[in-house]
């Protein structure tokens, strides 16, 4: 499943080297995420790690399957 | 018995508690973390938190960094009365570890639990009784404990939760749990909210305003203006870790009034844009350090120096903490870092020295195995993978036994799980064998310390350490295949070795002896070397009474009752199983307690007694024949088969007996009653020669077998046999009336066949009185028909009045129908009594034939044999006969 994952402020590259499973992209003050995720516990864990880091999620959406 | 022969060398008990991983508490865990001297006390905060006095849970919930502990720590500081802390960590894992540390958490704040109540020795699980002996101590206190738990976040059980929930539910006014959590836990807080049983702050409430935020920064030395404050507390949005790492930016640079109005995180995120900004300001010995220590929970100055390979952590530590930057202090030497901080600092020290991670997870292991932190060391181990180290640091601290008793179920063999491929040395082929047999994997067990046995030791010399681990791993695996001799080595070498290790290591690791000495006395028993097996049983219960010994204590003590019920006392095999019961409660153990053999011997207890249904109840809980343990195996075969015989299902009951159990010796009581299912099978379907035969080969020197070889002999129709089989009886001086009574009725059977009633009179009346001690009423209710018309006399009447045969009425009541007095029956077949249930519920004849798909003849047949069994000759007489001897 994929997932789109945002987060307020422009995260430091050190911030992002965390997340070594997403992809990410900076648009107009927010940290996009993206990417795959295996299941909804991954899910969970990623949630817990961008709050103790501080981050703040403003948005989290599953993205539509591209059809093979 | 006096004979302290198994006692092997130990010395003192450690003082003071252990958790249920045996690892001496943390005191961080417990101690109210100190306030810096820059903490801002908010009072509009103090005085919310102060309604925490009045409702049963106050939940204080706010991202990272919000400043909730501090909050609650100052608040807890000046109560003025005693309060409880827990700080909850990763390694605080399942109900047995949080249920550990709370009711340690009351010890320490001076508000203990009672003593009734001990620890959990199980880090998985905690039982019930525990819960509601805490909670009901709790409702009856004067004045209500007042706990707090940090990092609640951190237990993301929910069955810990929901104990926590009863706990609070049933302390009533006695408990005021203050939850300190980064989420919300998951507690059924709606209905605490609609009932206004709940104290909330929440992070808005957290938040600084801008007045506040004057007043901190004035504390760190930092003069401000409102308008200023206002702007910078709009862009950490009022965070208290965004505002605490602005000052320590702003102080480290040339002009801080300027650096706080101009300072823009730009549009990074502002903890680690702030971090990184503080960071690069200091010294790079400070910068190495408090990177290398991000991998670490909590550190002292020295564990800090041990990452470093430098000695300044001291210093250096000392002075962030008086600059209030980063790390908090826990008092006793120990400090952490803010948990926020922490996770960046680590995402840095990732980026800034990539590999250098499992380097000092290993260093971290090393540090920690010397100051004996045995947990901490396997989970940085394990994240360093270093399987060799862990292994060796297991066998070589003498803690492999831990493996059996405290660990839990499934965590230790998580610490190994990352590990593939072949097993490059004896330690860890060592600990890979306690790890299979810790789940009865004989064959994989037995082949990892055939490895670990047939390689070199690192240096060319097996340490007394690692010969001792094999010993007891090697004893275990006798154990379990139902061998007796490699237990007998195990002790041997056990002697040697023991003097030969620093009495420190011994003290700290009761539960290895403890364990040993159980696998020795269960092999043995086994062997059907009762008094020996029994000699190392009670050198385990008599041995130091720990958290981390209760699981070989519990297993010794349910051993010596089946010792006892093979020795034919159901009475003290009974008490020592419910001591059992009483001890795994004490400690907080879920049930099933030990290997099952307890419940056994209450089942065959029961089953003496004549209670078919609770032993029948009592078979249901047991892992039963096909258990990885001979002596489980052979005591579940025995006992289903005797219960399926007293329902009458001989065929069944044949199968279950003839059931093989795999070992390597023969045990002679198992193979011994196995074949006395068999007789008593050939008995009842009126065949006593082949009963005879059943039993031969161990009527000589199994004392149950002697009573049911004559039995059969008596049933042949040769009394003198029997009675001479009985006379050699006397030879085992120790059996029980488990076993002299049923040989007592065979003799007085005897001695009425060859027409001598006075002494079958004699016989029966000593059977009564020794029966109605241990209430052994199966032996009379099966002895057969001749029994009646004895019991019938006055004098023997009386004696099994109240037990065997109701009370006679008070005043000498009619006693209707004329079948007699309640004499005991000849029991009844299982297909007997459901006809006679149908019968009471007034069913025809033909109904029942309906019913049980049976002809109407075979009925007749079952109910001639019914009214001959009962005395009576009709079926109202057969019912309430019936009833008066509770067979309905």
């Amino acid at each position: 499943m994929q997932y789109e994952i945002r987060v307020d402020g422009l995260m430091s590259e050190t911030l992002i080297g965390s997340f070594p499973e997403l992809e990410h992209v900076m648009i107009s003050g927010q940290t996009v995420l993206y990417g795959p995720l295996v299941d909804e516990a991954h899910l969970y864990g990623l949630l817990a790690r961008f709050q103790s880091l501080g981050l703040h999620v403003t948005e989290l959406r599953r993205l539509p399957e591209r059809p093979k | 018995m006096e004979d302290t022969g198994d006692e092997l060398p130990r010395g003192v008990p450690l003082s003071g508690g252990a958790d249920p991983l045996g690892d001496p508490f943390l005191r961080t865990r417990f101690a109210l973390p100190g306030r810096p001297g820059t903490f801002l006390r908010r009072d509009r905060l103090v005085e919310h938190l102060g309604q925490a006095l009045r409702t049963p849970l106050t939940l204080v919930n706010g991202s990272a960094g919000a400043g909730k502990t501090l909050l609650v720590a100052d608040w807890a500081a000046n109560l003025g009365q005693p309060l409880a802390w827990l700080t909850l960590d990763a390694e605080v894992e399942g109900p047995g570890m949080f249920w550990a540390h709370l009711l340690q958490a009351l010890n320490a704040g001076g508000v203990p639990p009672p003593t009734a109540i001990d620890l959990p020795a199980d880090a998985t699980r905690v039982h019930h009784t525990l819960l509601s002996r805490l909670a009901w101590e709790l409702a009856g206190r004067d004045r209500p404990v007042v706990l707090v738990v940090d990092e609640f976040d951190r237990m993301t059980d929910p069955e810990v939760a929901r104990q926590l929930e009863f706990v609070l539910r049933h302390a009533r006014q006695g408990l005021r749990l203050v939850l300190v959590s980064r989420t919300e836990p998951l507690l059924p807080l709606h209905r605490y909210r609609l009932t206004g049983e709940m104290t909330e702050i929440r992070d808005a409430e957290l938040s600084f305003t801008p007045e506040e935020a004057v007043e901190l920064l004035e504390l760190h030395g930092l003069p401000l203006a409102v308008p200023v404050a206002r702007a910078l507390v709009e862009r950490t949005r009022g965070w208290a870790a965004g505002l605490r790492l602005s000052a320590l930016a702003a102080r480290s640079s040339p002009d801080p009034e300027l650096y706080l109005k101009e300072f823009e995180a730009g549009q990074g995120t502002i903890a680690d844009f702030l971090l990184a900004e503080v960071l690069e300001r200091q010294p790079p010995e400070t910068q190495d350090l408090l990177l290398r220590i991000s991998v670490l929970d909590r550190f002292c100055p020295d564990l800090a120096d041990e990452l470093t390979q430098r000695r300044d952590a001291a210093t250096i530590l000392a002075g962030l903490h008086r600059a209030n930057a980063f790390v908090e202090d826990f008092g006793h030497g120990w400090y952490r870092l803010h948990p926020l901080f922490q996770e960046i600092l680590r995402a840095h020290l990732r980026r800034r020295a990539p590999g250098l991670e499992p380097q000092l997870h290993r260093q971290a292991a090393h540090w920690l195995r010397r100051s004996g932190m045995l947990p901490e060391m396997l989970a940085h181990g394990a994240a360093a993978q270093d399987w060799t180290y862990m292994a060796q640091a297991l066998v070589e601290d003498l803690a492999i036994g831990q493996l059996f008793t405290g660990l839990g179920a499934g965590e230790p063999a998580d610490w190994f799980a990352g590990m593939d491929g072949e097993t490059p040395d004896p330690a860890t082929n060592l600990v890979r064998a306690a790890y299979a047999l810790s789940r009865s994997d004989l064959d994989g067990g037995m082949t990892h310390l055939r490895r670990a046995a047939g390689q070199p030791a690192v240096d060319g010399r097996d340490s007394p350490a690692a010969l001792l681990s094999r010993a007891l791993l090697e004893a275990l695996a006798g154990r379990l295949a139902g061998s007796a001799r490699p237990g007998e080595e195990a002790i041997r070498s056990a002697r040697e070795l023991m003097p030969r290790l620093p009495s420190r290591l011994l003290d700290g690791h009761p539960e290895l002896g403890a364990l040993l000495l159980t696998h020795v006395g269960s092999s043995r028993l086994w062997a059907g070397r009762f008094d020996e097996a029994r000699e190392a049983l009670t050198a385990v219960t008599r041995g130091p009474r720990t958290a981390s010994t209760v699981l070989p204590r519990l297993e010794a003590l349910e051993h010596l009752a089946l010792v006892d019920h093979l020795n034919g006392w159901p009475g003290a095999a009974e008490r020592k199983v419910l001591a059992m019961t009483a001890e795994a409660q004490r400690y907080g153990l879920a049930p099933p307690w030990g290997s099952g053999l307890g419940q056994l011997v209450l089942a065959a207890v029961a089953l003496g007694r004549d209670d078919v249904d609770r032993a029948e109840a009592l078979l249901a809980g047991t892992p039963g024949p096909t258990s990885a343990d001979p002596v489980v195996a052979a005591a579940a075969r025995a006992g289903t088969a005797r219960v399926l015989l007293a329902r009458g299902r001989t065929s069944a009951a044949l199968a279950v007996a003839a059931r093989a159990v795999p070992a390597t010796d023969v045990s002679p009581w198992a193979e011994g009653h196995a074949a006395l299912v068999l007789a008593e099978a050939h008995l009842a379907e009126g065949r006593p020669d082949a009963a005879v035969e059943a039993l031969r080969e161990f009527a000589a020197d199994q004392p149950p077998c002697t009573v049911g070889a004559a039995r059969a002999h008596l049933a042949a129709g040769d009394p003198r046999t029997a009675v001479h089989l009985l006379d050699g009886l006397a030879a085992h001086g120790r059996s029980g009336p488990g076993v002299a009574v049923p040989a007592a009725l065979v003799r007085a059977q005897a001695a009425a066949l060859e027409g001598d009633p006075a002494t079958a009179r004699r016989l029966l009346a000593q059977a009564l009185v020794d029966g109605r001690r241990e209430e052994l009423k199966r032996a009379f209710r099966s002895a057969g028909p001749w029994i009646g018309p004895f019991l019938a006399e006055p004098a023997l009447r009386a004696l099994a009045a109240g037990w065997l045969v109701p009370d006679p009425e008070p005043h000498g009541g009619p006693e209707q129908g004329g079948p007699g007095p309640g004499a005991p029956l000849e029991e009844l077949s299982g297909r007997e009594r459901e006809v006679l249930e149908r019968l009471a519920r007034a069913m025809s004849t033909e109904d029942i034939a309906a019913d049980l798909y049976v002809s109407v003849n075979t009925v007749k047949t079952h109910l001639k044999s019914v009214y001959r069994k009962l005395s009576v000759h009709r079926r109202n007489d057969a019912v309430r006969r019936a009833r008066e001897l509770r067979l309905l």
